[in-house]
């Protein structure tokens, strides 16, 4: 299926802080409503104040808003494409990179992505834009 | 394959022509790649049989509605055409007249007949952020050019397409009627989503009183603000009118404009399309859409019978959009646009829209399709591939075909890239669309193509070949506007060889 995606970085973290060392460190928040325990993914979690949905990749943890951009379809139902480097709302196959979410296929448009760690038990997550 | 001039017969079909009143089990016979004869008949001497007993056999589909060409079309049109039954289809807005040149030359060769339902806006469908309400990406509207297309093109075009949508009132769809008129073309218009638009004006109804007879309207059954239907339910009375002026209601399922809901309501009251169509693209083809012969048989489901189906895939549209000189019907002497189907018992689904499931218990299913004569087995699962529908540049790596390029290709890209480098634009958004500057960088590539003397398929294919990985065809301009631009020069001077000659 996941035919011709090219070879994205499937774990943009360390490139992302890279590029951001000279610029203002954004702040890391609690996340709360995911369990470390947490079996099921894609899972609704919050992030400070927002809700969002958390997906498991091959390379960790990401966090994207919790509705397409679109027609406000919902990422719990989400696909992973690309060696998890994409995800693609169902409702009408928008996708999106999970580097810095910007649209694939429908270039107009752009969703929020999130970093996500677990630190002594406990989960964060900050915006990577 | 056969090949076009063979003769053979077709044995043994359940075949349904209602422009011959045919409803039977028949046989089919074609030489040269045209209907010769339905019914029993000596075979010719040398003719193969096909033994397809036990199925449907109508004339070729024809849809209305799908978009090939565009932001929305797909890397391989056949892909909903000949290997899904459709033998003739018709580009719902794709090209205006400032790309219908485009249009046809990347899209001559189909196997698929291709005609152009082409749009008011000289761009054709934006499609990049649907923000094709605002009056002002209509630019201008050139009347002389649209004549003299039209004179030379006549036959490539079928209808004058618009949407009732957009905050300047009816205007845009009175503009759009005079086209139509002063080309003798009828008038087609979406009723449908508005996608991210904020109506300020409800131009639906507009479009149901602008309409005359032989003009169509599409997305009947859609459940987005407009639809054909009162609050209590109840067929809006503009709709009635229109119908009894002979307005030509037509399907057109799509991703946003089918609801179950409102086409039950309708159904029940009367109110039936007059033409199946798809309005399949990029964004509904793995779902809702996935197939004309899907939404024939969401029609089946509905209460249609097959032969009303059939009829509403074949004769009716072909009238519609005046082919029935070619396409519709197995009338001796046509070409032999031919499709074989199946209708499956079991336990389908069948979704609208809105998420809305309905069960139903019966499924066409299109087998062999003949295009003028030739045989193309039928395979839905090639609409499905990925790499037919999505849609991404190939940022990390030159595509393939960039290897293949002439030396009078690299030219011009070399060429183009120098020009781009001096100018500059922003990435299409959401919010924003610079539609003049797609215009500009449209114009600019036209400009150094003709200096170049490089034929336009050439060009065009250059500049895709840059980018996509698969045979997309869009409106150049717009392919520019989804590109940072020194990505694009650098990437246009990398396959140009130009940074390799500076090294």
């Amino acid at each position: 299926m996941a035919d011709n995606h090219g070879t994205q970085d499937p774990d943009p973290t360390a490139r992302q802080a890279a590029g951001d060392a000279q610029t203002i460190e954004r702040p890391w928040h609690v996340l709360t409503g995911l369990r470390l325990e947490e079996s099921k993914y894609p899972a609704r979690a919050s992030l400070d104040g927002e809700g969002i949905v958390v997906l498991r990749t091959r390379s960790g943890l990401r966090g994207v808003q919790r509705s397409c951009p679109h027609m406000q379809g919902t990422m719990m139902n989400a696909e992973l494409i690309a060696n998890d480097t994409m995800v693609r709302c169902p409702l009408h196959v928008f996708t999106f990179r999970l580097s810095d979410g910007k649209g694939v296929n429908c270039p107009g448009f752009r969703i929020r992505i999130y970093e996500i760690k677990e630190e002594n038990g406990a989960f964060y997550g900050r915006s990577v834009s | 394959m056969n090949s076009a001039t063979d003769a053979f017969v077709l044995k043994g079909a359940h075949v349904i022509d209602s422009a011959q009143d045919i409803d039977r089990v028949a046989d089919v016979h074609v030489a040269d790649g045209r209907i010769a004869f339905v019914g029993s008949r000596d075979t010719a001497p040398g003719a193969k049989i096909v033994d397809v007993s036990g199925q449907y056999l109508s004339a070729g589909w024809v849809d209305i509605h799908v978009h090939a060409y565009g932001t929305l079309g797909f890397a391989n049109p056949d892909s909903v055409g000949v290997y899904q039954g459709v033998t003739s289809f018709i580009d719902a807005g794709g090209p205006g007249i400032g790309v219908l040149d485009q249009f046809m030359e990347l899209l001559g060769d189909l196997e698929t007949s291709l005609y152009a339902g082409a749009f008011i806006r000289p761009m054709g469908l934006l499609g990049l952020n649907f923000i094709e309400g605002n009056v002002r990406t209509l630019g201008e509207v050139p009347i002389t050019r649209w004549v003299d297309f039209a004179k030379e093109h006549r036959d490539m075009l079928r209808y004058i397409k618009c949407n009732a949508i957009g905050d300047y009132g009816p205007g845009t769809l009175k503009l759009t009627k005079g086209l139509a008129e002063i080309l003798d073309l009828p008038l087609y218009m979406h009723i449908g989503e508005f996608q991210m638009q904020k109506p300020e004006h409800l131009l639906a109804p507009e479009a149901f009183r602008i309409a005359e007879a032989g003009d169509m309207i599409t997305h009947l059954y859609h459940g987005n603000l407009g639809r054909v239907l009162d609050n209590s339910g109840k067929v809006l009375p503009v709709v009635r009118d229109a119908e009894r002026r002979g307005v030509i209601f037509d399907l057109g399922f799509g991703g946003y404009n089918f609801s179950w809901d409102v086409a039950e309501q309708a159904f029940a009251q009367d109110l039936v399309p007059h033409t199946i169509s798809s309005d399949l693209q990029q964004f509904n083809v793995v779902r809702p859409v996935k197939s004309l012969a899907n939404v024939m048989s969401a029609m089946l489901r509905l209460g249609m019978t097959l032969k009303d189906v059939v009829d509403r895939v074949t004769c009716a549209p072909a009238k519609a959009v005046r082919l029935e000189d070619r396409a519709g019907s197995l009338k001796p002497g046509l070409p032999a646009d031919i499709t074989v189907f199946r209708v499956d018992a079991g336990e389908y689904e069948i979704t609208d829209c809105y998420t809305k499931v309905r069960k139903a218990d019966k499924a066409i299913v299109p087998v062999i399709t003949f295009k003028g004569g030739r045989r193309f087995d039928a395979d839905l699962a090639i609409a499905q591939q990925e790499s037919n529908w999505f849609l991404q540049i190939a940022e990390d790596h030159v595509p393939a075909a960039a290897s293949e390029f002439s030396e009078r290709q690299r030219a011009f890209l070399a060429a183009l890239a120098a020009v781009l480098s001096t100018t500059s634009w922003e990435l299409a958004s959401a919010e924003r669309l610079d539609i003049e500057k797609a215009l500009e960088l449209q114009q600019t590539f036209h400009e150094v193509r003709a200096k170049q003397g490089l034929p336009l398929k050439d060009a065009l294919r250059a500049v895709y070949g840059s980018f996509l990985d698969q045979s997309f065809t869009m409106q150049i301009g717009l392919l520019l506007l989804r590109l940072e631009q020194p990505f694009a020069v650098a990437r246009l001077r990398e396959v140009s060889g130009e940074r390799s000659m500076a090294a």
